[in-house]
């Protein structure tokens, strides 16, 4: 929950914010009201996807940055459609 | 014969057997789904099942050995990846029980000023990562090492949190990732997986991004929450504008 503490604080002072989180943890994105999440459903500790899947870890990252300029307001959640794969992707 | 002893009043081979396994069976069900969370077996991917009831942890194990047993023959791990992946939100939605206190009606937002290819951004995670020989010193103990942590879980929990600094320039094999919290195994393998410098780098040269701030920021998300929530995070947010940042990504695990 610390991150949905600073994400509050943060967008309080200002600064807007973008999470990246496993989905594992959807209910404190929801109880925390954070302003703007993705959700990957990707094993935890793993929320951009695996080690070296760099195409998964780059659609990650582009998702956030779509859903950082575009999101109407707070508790806008993005849901990463593509399931965790292991390995260094395609 | 229902008697443990033989007529003799020697204790049969079976009985002298059965006593055997009552000694050696001391541990329960509970105990054993429960010492993968910080007793024994810790394995932090798996140590949800502590807040799982019994019947729960055995139906998840029973269905995860099922799977192993389909997989053997195709090979295909997605169906045991999806599984693990179901059973994770199930035993973490457990955890915030009606008392929560950090449950909100509604929250803050800041809509982005500028375009995002004008933007400068930070980056701030909850991963527990610092430059080697930066040592935060967590409680005032230097060089703990990842499987020291698991002994300090109440200590972290208690600790008010501590930022550490990463120049966007240190070579990935000086990056330290130590948290008493998760898994970090793919941290280890590939640090992009939730501090994602060569991703950010890679969008800001193709011109998604304005700039990066030139450092990162992380410190280990099992900390103090109230400390976090009235002192550190207003001065790390203070920090942060005084670099005139624009926006931030968050990436906690």
């Amino acid at each position: 929950m610390s991150v949905g503490h600073v994400a509050r604080v943060f967008e309080e002072a200002g600064i807007p914010t973008v999470v990246i989180m496993s989905g594992v943890f959807a209910h404190r994105a929801r109880t925390m009201r954070m302003p703007r999440v993705v959700l990957t459903p990707h094993i935890m500790a793993r929320p951009l996807g695996a080690p070296h899947d760099v195409a998964r870890q780059r659609a990650v990252l582009d998702t956030a940055l779509d859903l950082l300029a575009n999101a109407p307001g707070n508790g806008t959640i993005v849901e990463f459609p593509e399931p965790y794969r292991p390995g260094p992707g395609s | 014969m229902s008697d443990t002893k033989a007529a003799t009043g020697q204790p049969t081979p079976q009985a002298a057997l059965q006593e055997q396994e009552t000694a050696t069976a001391a541990e329960s069900f509970a105990e054993f789904k429960n010492s993968f969370f910080y007793a024994g077996r810790t394995d932090l991917l798996f140590k949800f099942m502590k807040n799982l009831p019994d019947a729960e942890a055995a139906e998840f194990l029973h269905g995860l050995l099922a799977r192993l047993g389909e997989t053997v023959d195709d090979g295909d791990l997605r169906r045991i990846l999806d599984y693990v992946y179901t059973w994770n939100v199930r035993g973490y939605a457990h955890e915030d029980g009606p008392k929560n206190p950090w449950s909100y009606d509604e929250g803050p937002f800041s809509p982005l000023g500028k375009p995002l290819s004008e933007a400068k951004l930070g980056l701030l995670t909850t991963t527990g990562n610092f430059v080697e020989g930066d040592d935060p010193a967590p409680f005032g103990m230097q060089g703990l090492t990842q499987e020291d942590t698991f002994n300090y879980i109440k200590e972290f929990a208690k600790a008010e949190p501590q930022l550490s600094r990463i120049p966007l320039d240190t070579p990935p094999e000086r990056i330290v990732t130590r948290h008493p919290g998760y898994d970090i195994r793919a941290m280890v393998a590939d640090r992009n997986v939730a501090l994602p410098f060569d991703r950010l780098r890679e969008a800001q040269t193709a011109g998604r991004i304005g700039s990066l701030l030139p450092e990162a920021y992380s410190f280990v998300g099992l900390t103090a929450q109230r400390p976090l929530l009235s002192k550190h995070a207003p001065e790390w947010a203070a920090m942060l504008q005084a670099q005139q940042v624009d926006a931030v990504l968050l990436v906690p695990v």
